[in-house]
């Protein structure tokens, strides 16, 4: 960490140059943090309470794959009913209110515009958090549509695409209202995810449930949805917080910003044709396969360039790294980026996928995008942006050590275990002289396994919600603005 | 990046480029499919008079596949064939022919699925399995496949005293040493949604061919 | 009903018309000098109050980076 790269050109103190004349009304950060203090909180809390939901119900849904009578008696508890409230509260819940979160702010604090009208923001995180619990408990008492990522009843649809729009106008507004010229690459992935969404919301939405499409039509919009969802979804928005946070934290900036502008496009290109992946093999058209196939194996492109980017930002700053809570999940979410992202293009091609498709390979490779990827990428937001909008500072660095360690360790131990009981099922599953049940048998191990990432993963959220709900109930710190390594705005 | 406007229309133009090429084209080409014949005469046309496939489902099966539903069954079985030679689909027996475009389209929501914890049921209607094999594998799957991880669905089903008169024609039987067996006296009868569900599953089968898909394809 | 390869066709021609305008793209943002000091955008993040060459964030029981960083005397050279 003591070397900076050549091509930073002026050391730190020459930095401090009067900023140019149209730019004079330009609001300090801490202002649009500020601004940004009770939303951002708003909507860390409510998606802390959905990680927590979300955890309790996969808990129960894998106990009861390897232990069929858990709570075997109670419908609304059912494997498939679990395990989809689980997906939801997840999804919807968590991610996106953490996503709400992050991408607003980050937004607001590149475009130096403050959050005007918060109490709006506010309402609509309230309506979109009511839509999810009522969707969820439609989920669990009788409405679920098994559909894969929309298994939420259609009439709480345009609760949640009116408040998402109220969410996603907010960033639209900032970005609007900008001070300055350049557009910096995390704010074109933000403003990228928030057209995205809606749309691919709207379409799945219409094709699937209001006016149906013929026959598999309907599948196929469904993972173009369901894929793009984390593809043009979760993933700009983790890459747009890992775009500003690495670079901020070590005080450097991005290795090269031609790279980062290659990712975007490749990215926006290529990860949209990539959901068909998972029909391959199945009723549809074969080009549709091939063209699926090609999307995924396109995805290499920009997902070797953001890693190249990332780590040789981070070369020589690892301790730095490692000593900021912030990082320590940033990189880590990022590292899981690029190797998930490899395993998907793999698992694109038709010979792989013979094996795969079907089996428990795919689920831990989910989570390994997801949560490996997203959820780490966002915890470390958070660590990095509640401290600014509270001005306080993390009441306990030993909750931040166990979150951190319970939930990476957690995750590995989910994704190796479950990769390795998919592959074993996939091969058994196509010698057809092994009898089905045997492969459900072979299964049981490695899905315990499962069960026991469950239990880690869930110790590190408790972790970190006692420090969340800790440090808003805490009392008010009277740590100088300067401790987060924040300097006053010259007068 | 000074130019918004391009900005923009890149972020439109990708998107509008990967369902225009996967949905918006798949919907030309087969989203107007219509049943058909098995065989096509010599000029590229149906049968005349003949039976025309896929077969709409109705009544009972169709308030069965709400359950199926609503129960989350497709979370661990799919319903699709793959082709002979790519996976062991056909030789596990799941179906005599591979599954197309065609065999789907009069289906309001099509259950493909991604997940195989369970056998496929693309044809389970097609297998020797009587109602009565169904309800008990329902009823506690350990009965008819031991040592399985699907959930029981008990709630599906009442236990009630035994009529004087008889037993009800549609009790289950259960083994009397499973969990969950009616004590002397008392008998297993499924609920309305039991029944159907059990309807839709018998009626989940690959009895046809396609001018486009053959047995052993 | 449209076969197959005659959608193939029109994918591809209109995958050649989109890498044909994404050149044109290319060629008409360099003229406009859009690519011009495009490295510096990159340092569009930092601001007075979070300068370049601090790092800012460290677990709450550690001390903090404080300013300058890195050392003067390594960043003169």
């Amino acid at each position: 960490m003591s070397t900076l790269p050549t091509t930073q050109a002026s050391p730190a103190p020459a930095k401090t140059e009067a900023p140019p004349e149209e730019w004079s009304d330009r609001v300090a950060l801490s202002t649009i943090d500020e601004s940004m203090r009770v939303p951002g909180i708003f909507f860390v809390v409510s998606g802390g309470v959905w990680l927590l939901i979300g955890t309790a119900l996969a808990i129960v849904a894998s106990f009861k794959l390897h232990n069929p009578e858990f709570l075997g008696n109670i419908e609304a508890l059912t494997f498939g009913r679990a395990r989809s409230a689980h997906l939801n509260a997840m999804t919807y819940g968590w991610g996106n209110n953490a996503l709400f979160a992050v991408a607003l702010w980050i937004m607001s604090r590149l475009c130096r515009a403050p959050v005007r009208y918060h109490y709006i923001l506010i309402t609509a995180g309230v309506m979109w958090n009511l839509g999810v619990t009522i969707g969820i408990w439609g989920i669990l008492f009788g409405d679920l549509t098994s559909v894969e990522w929309l298994e939420m009843p259609t009439y709480v649809t345009p609760l949640l695409a009116l408040s998402y729009a109220l969410v996603g106008v907010w960033g639209i507004l900032a970005f609007h209202f900008r001070k300055g010229d350049h557009v910096y690459v995390s704010q074109w992935y933000i403003l990228a995810a928030l057209f995205w969404f809606p749309w691919l919301y709207t379409v799945a939405q219409m094709m699937i449930f209001f006016t149906p499409a013929r026959g598999t039509v309907q599948a196929i919009t469904n993972w173009w949805f369901a894929h793009n969802v984390l593809g043009l979804w979760y993933t700009p928005v983790g890459l747009a917080a890992a775009y500003y946070l690495i670079p901020k934290i070590l005080g450097k900036p991005i290795h090269s910003y031609y790279l980062s502008i290659l990712g975007f496009w490749s990215l926006a290109l290529f990860y949209n044709w990539a959901g068909v992946h998972h029909l391959i093999g199945g009723p549809i058209p074969l080009w549709l396969q091939a063209a699926g196939t090609v999307g995924s194996i396109g995805m290499v492109i920009p997902v070797i360039v953001v890693a190249v980017n990332h780590h040789l930002t981070a070369r020589g700053s690892f301790r730095a790294v490692w000593n900021s809570p912030t990082l320590r999940f940033v990189v880590f979410g990022a590292m899981s980026y690029t190797l998930t992202s490899l395993i998907g293009s793999a698992m694109a091609v038709p010979d792989v996928n013979e094996v795969t498709h079907f089996t428990h390979f795919t689920v831990a490779h989910a989570h390994h995008g997801v949560y490996a990827f997203f959820t780490m990428v966002m915890f470390g937001a958070i660590y990095f942006m509640l401290p600014r909008l509270l001005n306080r500072e993390w009441p306990s660095a030993t909750l931040i050590r166990i979150h951190f360690w319970a939930c990476a360790l957690g995750i590995g131990i989910y994704v190796v275990g479950l990769s390795i009981g998919g592959w074993m099922q996939g091969l058994m599953m196509n010698n057809p002289d092994i009898p089905f049940l045997d492969i459900v048998q072979a299964m049981i191990p490695w899905l315990l396994s499962r069960s026991f990432a469950g239990i880690l993963l869930t110790v590190g959220h408790l972790a970190f919600f006692a420090n969340l709900i800790w440090m808003i109930a805490g009392p008010r710190s009277t740590v100088p603005k300067t401790s987060l390594g924040r300097e006053r705005v010259p007068a | 990046m000074k130019n918004l406007p391009l900005l923009f229309l890149g972020i439109f133009f990708t998107l509008a480029f990967s369902w225009s090429g996967l949905i918006l084209s798949s919907e030309i080409q087969y989203g107007k499919l219509v049943p058909t014949t098995s065989t096509l005469n010599a000029e590229g046309e149906p049968e005349e008079g003949g039976e025309l496939f896929p077969a709409a489902s109705a009544g009972i099966a169709l308030q069965g596949k709400e359950v199926y539903q609503n129960q989350g069954c497709m979370y661990c079985h799919s319903q699709q064939v793959r082709p002979k030679g790519y996976g062991a689909d056909f030789e596990r027996g799941w179906g005599p022919r591979q599954t197309v475009p065609r065999d789907y389209i009069l289906e309001d929501r099509v259950l493909l699925g991604t997940m195989r914890t369970g056998p496929d049921l693309a044809n389970v209607g097609g297998r020797a399995l009587s109602a009565d094999w169904h309800h008990q594998h329902l009823y506690n799957p350990q009965i008819t496949s031991p040592g399985s991880v699907m959930p029981p669905f008990r709630y599906l089903y009442r236990m009630q005293e035994i009529d004087p008169e008889g037993p009800s024609p549609d009790a289950v039987s259960i083994p009397a040493d499973f969990p969950y067996a009616p004590p002397p006296g008392y008998e297993v009868v499924p609920t309305d949604e039991a029944k159907a569900l059990v309807a839709y599953l018998l009626s989940l089968r690959i009895d046809y061919e396609l001018p486009e898909a053959k047995f052993s394809q | 009903m449209y076969t197959a390869s005659a959608l193939v066709t029109v994918v591809i021609i209109v995958a050649c018309l989109i890498f044909v305008s994404a050149v044109y793209a290319l060629y008409w943002a360099s003229r406009h000098g859009q690519l011009e000091r495009f490295e510096e955008g990159a340092k569009s993040i930092f601001t007075e109050e979070e300068p370049e060459g601090r790092p800012l964030d460290a677990f709450p029981d550690k001390e903090k980076p404080r300013p300058p960083w890195p050392p003067e005397e390594e960043t003169r050279s």
